[in-house]
């Protein structure tokens, strides 16, 4: 590439104007719906801002001081914390692997029309909105309901209360449910798409060589998949971080929320419900925080070292 | 050879069983919510449950079915806002599917066939913003939609997710692979850019289009908490707000509460129906233009 006809740079630098449009819709959006407000939310945490109230004041600090050591009138952030860790965890490990598998056995079955099935019949959850998911799992964790039927039945402890939406560790373990219920087919379905990238030419060579199946799995599959487990883990986790609908539903149909009082439904509660603006932008700023930090984290892990094929 | 072929049988096998476990795990409460739709709350809490609704549940005087699916629809007041809410679902998912799949295509073609000075630097700041969730910048957007007066509106509820960077990314990662001949191509006849983009990257972007149509379709049908904040009259709001509504006043009305689930989740499935296939189809298209 070293001496370029005088249009033809022409020609590449006018390509070059039309490709920085395309983008600048997007641009402009994400300026204005995205960076812009996330820099609001930072500055509204440091005042008083209440709905109510026209004007509010600097406070520097405060809110954040506030927040962690004081009890937000029984709501606590350390508490939303600890439950919105403890959902994330428990939630989106689980999700991860068990779709991972799921979407390797699925691609195992030799006829297409076979694996759409299962496909559809998985995704099926996904289609329904979270609060309809909450309420059907609500109803079946009745303790006269048919999830506590089954549990009994499974584990032989006939008549036995497991309290699932009442023992506060039940009920932290029932949104987990609920939630890895709804999302498993949208997460089987996002592996598939990233299988379906494999050349299967891969495979062929790999067999005419005398690789085996579980072979060819962690040699040549889980490699030229890691980008795609690396974004759908963080996609499952940020998810999972944000979740709200479940618990917002459970709370609404009667549970106890403190166990359940993730993040974004203190915010709402604070922000909304109580007017407290500028304390829900600090929650609203710890939140980014934490899941800045996380993604940061499991891309550092994950990142030591890119398969090119 | 035999044995070969009978070793995969075994492992398939298992795998099939396997499957449809999870198959049981993802079905079965759905399910439920069709067959507790019919029944009342004796029914629905019963023990042993009946997975099979028997004839009186519809014969008997008292008809079940009907009280519950007139409560879901009608709710105390005889007034059916419920379908009202429906439609809102539907106008503001599929808005949002609309311009998320233009804009995303748009801005990923830019990103994907282009060099422009500043082009990574607009990728990373558009993927930097997949680690701003909405619920951390929903009070500001909250502030702003009040002062931009589109509180209980349409705008309201649809402008802030016209479309994600997720779908800037889908976009753009597929269209790394783009044939440029393609493009070069239909240069070299005189086509436009915008042209090239409308009538051979677009359509060549289909299954990718399903995809993320339908991702955002699901998204805002499933969205509970920006409603919750803008949506302010009977009217304005959407399903999941009145569903919360529902749950929160009828707690103890079990069948009425699926009915209305049920109804809800109607539109959804027929949607998905009619785009599954096209949705399986997609993905079979990456496979054989991979392979």
């Amino acid at each position: 590439m070293s001496k370029q006809p005088i249009k033809h740079y022409s020609i590449e630098k006018k390509q070059a104007r039309w490709g920085f449009f395309f983008t600048v819709p997007c641009l402009i959006f994400f300026a204005v719906f995205s960076f812009y407000p996330i820099i609001s939310a930072f500055v509204t945490s440091l005042s008083d801002k209440q709905i109510m109230n026209r004007t509010s004041e600097f406070i520097g600090l405060e809110n954040y001081k506030y927040l962690f050591t004081k009890s937000n009138g029984g709501f606590s952030l350390l508490n939303s914390m600890r439950a919105t860790i403890t959902f994330t965890l428990g939630t989106f490990i689980p999700m991860v692997v068990v779709s991972l598998i799921i979407a390797v056995f699925l691609m195992q079955l030799r006829k297409t029309r076979y694996r759409g099935f299962f496909q559809i019949g998985f995704y099926l959850p996904a289609v329904l909105s979270s609060v309809v998911a909450a309420a059907i799992w609500m109803i079946m964790f009745d303790p006269r309901g048919i999830v506590n039927q089954t549990t009994n039945a499974l584990l032989n402890t006939a008549g036995k209360d497991y309290g699932w939406l009442v023992n506060s560790t039940m009920l932290q373990f029932s949104t987990m449910v609920v939630y890895f219920w709804k999302y498993i087919g949208y997460f089987v379905i996002l592996f598939i798409t990233g299988l379906a990238t494999i050349p299967p030419t891969l495979y062929e060579a790999a067999t005419v060589d005398g690789s085996g199946k579980w072979s060819n799995f962690w040699r040549i599959t889980l490699p030229l998949l890691k980008p795609t487990v690396l974004l759908v883990s963080v996609m499952a986790m940020l998810q999972c971080l944000k979740t709200f609908s479940t618990q917002y539903m459970f709370v609404q149909g009667g549970t106890s929320r403190p166990p359940i009082d993730v993040i974004t439904m203190n915010i709402y509660f604070t922000g909304i419900k109580h007017g407290k603006l500028g304390r829900a932008s600090a929650m609203s700023i710890i939140l980014f925080v934490i899941m800045l930090v996380l993604t940061v984290v499991q891309f550092k892990i994950s990142d030591s070292d890119d398969v090119d094929y | 050879m035999n044995k070969f072929v009978g070793k995969i049988t075994v492992a398939e096998a298992l795998i099939w069983v396997i499957l449809a476990l999870v198959l049981c795990f993802t079905v079965l409460p759905i399910l439920f919510m069709l067959v507790a739709s019919v029944m009342d709350a004796k029914q629905i809490l019963a023990m042993p449950f009946r997975w099979i609704p028997s004839r009186e549940y519809f014969t008997t005087s008292d008809r079940t079915w009907l009280t519950n699916f007139h409560k879901a629809i009608f709710g105390n007041n005889n007034n059916p806002v419920f379908l009202r809410n429906i439609a809102n679902s539907l106008i503001v998912a599929s808005t949002v599917a609309v311009t998320t799949v233009i804009l995303s295509a748009l801005c990923g073609y830019g990103l994907a066939k282009f060099n422009f000075r500043g082009k990574n630097a607009i990728f990373m700041s558009i993927m930097a913003t997949m680690m701003i969730p909405f619920e951390a910048i929903m009070i500001p957007l909250y502030i702003v939609t009040a002062n931009l007066h589109m509180m209980n509106s349409y705008r309201g509820l649809i402008v802030p997710f016209l479309v994600t960077a997720f779908g800037v990314f889908q976009m753009r990662q597929y269209l790394l692979t783009f044939p440029a001949e393609f493009i070069d191509a239909a240069r070299v006849d005189g086509l436009g850019e915008f042209r090239i983009f409308l009538s051979i990257v677009f359509p060549n972007c289909l299954p990718v289009i399903s995809t993320l149509a339908i991702l955002s379709f699901r998204n805002q049908w499933d969205n509970l908490l920006w409603p919750l904040l803008v949506s302010q009259s009977e009217t304005m709001k959407t399903i999941p707000l009145y569903l919360s509504k529902f749950a929160e006043e009828k707690q103890t009305d079990e069948g009425a509460m699926m009915a209305c689930a049920l109804i809800a989740s109607i539109p959804m499935f027929i949607l998905f129906g009619a785009l599954s296939k096209y949705f399986l189809g997609g993905a079979a298209v990456f496979e054989s233009r991979k392979g």
